[in-house]
């Protein structure tokens, strides 16, 4: 494996492929700053810039290397050097695995410069633990809502004639958007997991409020969890970061609560709405962003493994061309299909070629969901601190076992497809 | 006796479109047995099947019908590869990697570990004539430059059976007559060669063996000079005869066995000419 690893890279050093990828991370950092516009706050900024720039290098390297993996077996097909490898005692897996660790390698190269140019900017906020509520999953609500449904006597025939998953899929996307109306002077309480109780200090709500008819209605409320308080005066259609004091002038030391409840109490005149899935979060201090940034690159760096073992595979089996045509296509697909999801939820009067798109969607979405579950880009934008956990994660499936079995297959294909031509 | 190195029993090789389709019958039964030593000639028209042959006999190419062992192995098993040096029809050289990286990777393929390797380079290096373009990349080499590479690329695990396709295919007269003594040596330290050649001239000269494939069949297979040599008739070379002393010597053979009796003048093979002139002229 150590010659085709080194062989690869001698491949890509001396094709210019690293150091057009530096000289670009390089003038992504340098002019992209310039062209693009933050909503004029700190934090708008940072998200902006993050997004923008460093989202901007990995997505540009994604698309390079994958073109890259989908062009080396298939080239050293049709030149006739994969033949005169395998004649060789060498094994195809070693002669697979070998520029999938290039590749790596030259990406490792790339996110580490990427990384160092984005620290050495410096001002960057820490990255904070997020936390959501700890509600029953939508589809325990929404079954009971289905028997409900069914047993009603006044449920039309429409409905009834439905098939049952179709009716749960519904079910289970408005119990997702479910808002709660929370009338002048009632509060609503929301459980959290314990460990979100856990800081000692620099516990902040993200929430994003809505009133039902005027959007400048006016919002006054209170707002505790555990020992920590704030109150609630604005509502800007967007979301609040919701700083909370301690109440106790003795200690705000973690408490020790098994479910710690968010309280928000309506003092003000008019209702307020939110989604308890969507519309918050409990924020507590993490660690640096450097280190964010570290393990968020190494998720990058997870994919990025991903997608090259699976552009080795579609090399082995596929001329260049229709390779990288192939890679492409995917790689599009498995982006935009769950926003068809989210934009685009299903209702029963969903016309059936619309339908399709949506069986198609959540077939590509299932698919996926394993390799595509890291989002690097958008934690270390938003400063949600990426977890060890989460790393490691997409280090077993993107980084292992997925492309462990892309390139079995590839191999056993470029054992029967060593010569180019007859 | 001693195990054949190369042994094709009934070989066939039918080549299918995508629904399975047959399209073309390339090889069409096959015996062949490859001693230990030989020089084999694999000879044939365009398309007359010795290039799938070879691939089959590579492993590249799985055959429709009969059996290949080399060294009493099937082709893909590991053992059988390891001793085995393969030089294609076209040296197909990584062109960015140097003559040197180029014979290392291909040393390091084959097992050899980095010390062996080293010496090993440096050796066939010197053998093919390359020590002083060892470090420039072979994409700016010339065609005769790049075949010594791949030559030395093919050597390079010292193999018990080399298979070369097209050896002296690029490669000027003297790069030629080298190549031609190159396997001349080999085969005497015991090196088996499967060899093809379009040149028949040179496959006369190294080869022991040789076989004639036709449309797939094998026309015919021997040893070379058995094949060739015409025992009914003779031919003798006198040195030193003048054209008149020739022509009564050529009359009273002629009158006393009754038979014609043809003589002409023996002419030095252009190749050793072109040596002994280029020789000459480099001083």
């Amino acid at each position: 494996m150590a010659e085709s690893f080194l062989l690869a890279w001698r491949a890509l050093l001396r094709g210019h492929v690293l150091t057009a990828l530096l000289a670009l991370t390089a003038l992504a950092h340098l002019f992209l700053p310039a062209v693009v516009r933050s909503d004029g706050t700190d934090s708008g900024g940072s998200e902006l810039f993050l997004r923008v720039v460093p989202g901007s290098v990995y997505m540009v390297l994604c698309v390079a290397l994958l073109a890259c993996a989908c062009g080396l077996v298939a080239r050293a097909r049709e030149s006739h050097r994969l033949a005169l490898t395998v004649v060789r005692p060498v094994s195809a897996g070693a002669v697979v695995l070998g520029p999938l660790m290039a590749l790596v390698a030259v990406a490792a190269v790339v996110l580490a410069f990427n990384a160092g140019l984005t620290c050495a900017r410096g001002g960057w906020p820490d990255s904070r633990h997020v936390y959501v509520p700890d509600l029953e999953p939508p589809e325990v609500a929404a079954r009971q809502m289905l028997q409900e449904i069914l047993a009603s006597t006044n449920t039309s025939e429409e409905v009834r004639s439905t098939p049952q998953h179709r009716l749960l899929s519904i079910l289970i996307g408005r119990e997702a958007d479910r808002y709660e109306i929370i009338r002048p002077g009632g509060t609503l309480e929301l459980p959290f997991p314990a460990e979100a109780a856990g800081a000692s200090n620099g516990v902040v709500v993200r929430i994003h409020f809505s009133t039902r008819f005027n959007l400048r209605a006016s919002l006054s409320g209170e707002m505790s969890f555990g020992k920590w308080s704030a109150a609630v005066t604005n509502n800007t259609q967007s979301f609040l970061e919701i700083p909370l004091a301690c109440a106790v002038a003795t200690s705000c030391d973690p408490p020790v609560v098994e479910t710690p409840k968010l309280v928000f109490r309506n003092t003000g005149r008019s209702e307020v709405m939110l989604r308890p899935r969507r519309d918050v979060e409990v924020l507590t201090p993490a660690d640096s962003f450097g280190m964010n940034m570290v393990r968020a690159s190494c998720e990058m760096l997870c994919v990025i493994a991903f997608l090259c073992a699976f552009g080795l595979f579609l090399s082995s089996a596929l001329s260049r061309p229709v390779a990288i045509f192939t890679a492409l296509v995917a790689l599009t697909v498995t982006e935009m299909a769950p926003a068809v999801l989210s934009q685009c939820p299903e209702t029963l009067d969903l016309p059936f070629t619309d339908r399709i798109g949506l069986w198609l969607s959540r077939g590509v979405v299932f698919a996926t969901s394993a390799v595509a579950a890291p989002e690097p880009v958008s934690d270390l934008a938003t400063g949600t601190y990426v977890k060890w956990a989460d790393v490691g994660r997409a280090f077993l499936v993107d980084a292992v076992v997925a492309p462990l079995a892309l390139l079995s297959l590839a191999a056993f294909i470029v054992r029967r497809r060593a010569s180019a031509s007859r | 006796m001693s195990e054949p190195v190369i042994e094709i029993v009934g070989l066939r090789k039918t080549f299918r479109d995508f629904w399975m389709r047959p399209v073309a019958e390339a090889v069409r039964g096959i015996d062949l047995s490859v001693e230990r030593g030989d020089v084999f000639g694999l000879l044939g028209p365009n398309g007359s099947g010795k290039s799938t042959t070879i691939k089959m006999v590579l492993g590249l190419l799985a055959p429709s019908g009969g059996t290949i062992r080399l060294f009493g192995q099937p082709p893909r098993a590991r053992a059988a590869r390891a001793r085995l040096g393969y030089l294609p029809e076209l040296s197909y050289l990584h062109p960015f990697l140097t003559a040197r990286e180029t014979i290392r990777y291909y040393a390091g393929l084959s097992s050899l570990d980095r010390r062996t390797a080293r010496a090993r380079t440096a050796e066939l290096l010197a053998r093919v004539g390359l020590e002083s373009v060892a470090d420039r990349a072979v994409g700016g080499f010339s065609k005769g430059m790049a075949r010594r590479v791949a030559l030395a690329a093919a050597l390079v695990s010292n193999p018990e059976l080399l298979i070369l396709d097209e050896p002296t295919s690029g490669l000027d007269p003297i790069g030629t007559r080298d190549v031609k003594e190159l396997i001349r040596t080999l085969a005497k330290d015991g090196v088996t060669v499967l060899m093809t050649s379009h040149l028949l001239a040179d496959t006369e000269d190294v080869c022991t063996k040789i076989a004639i494939l036709s449309q797939g069949r094998v026309a015919a297979c021997g040893r070379t000079a058995d094949l060739l040599t015409r025992t009914q008739d003779a031919r003798f070379t006198v040195e030193g005869l003048a054209e008149d002393e020739a022509r009564a010597l050529a009359d009273e053979l002629s009158r006393r066995y009754g038979k014609p009796v043809a003589f002409d003048h023996p002419s030095v093979p252009l190749e050793k000419f072109f040596a002994e002139a280029v020789g000459a002229a480099r001083g």
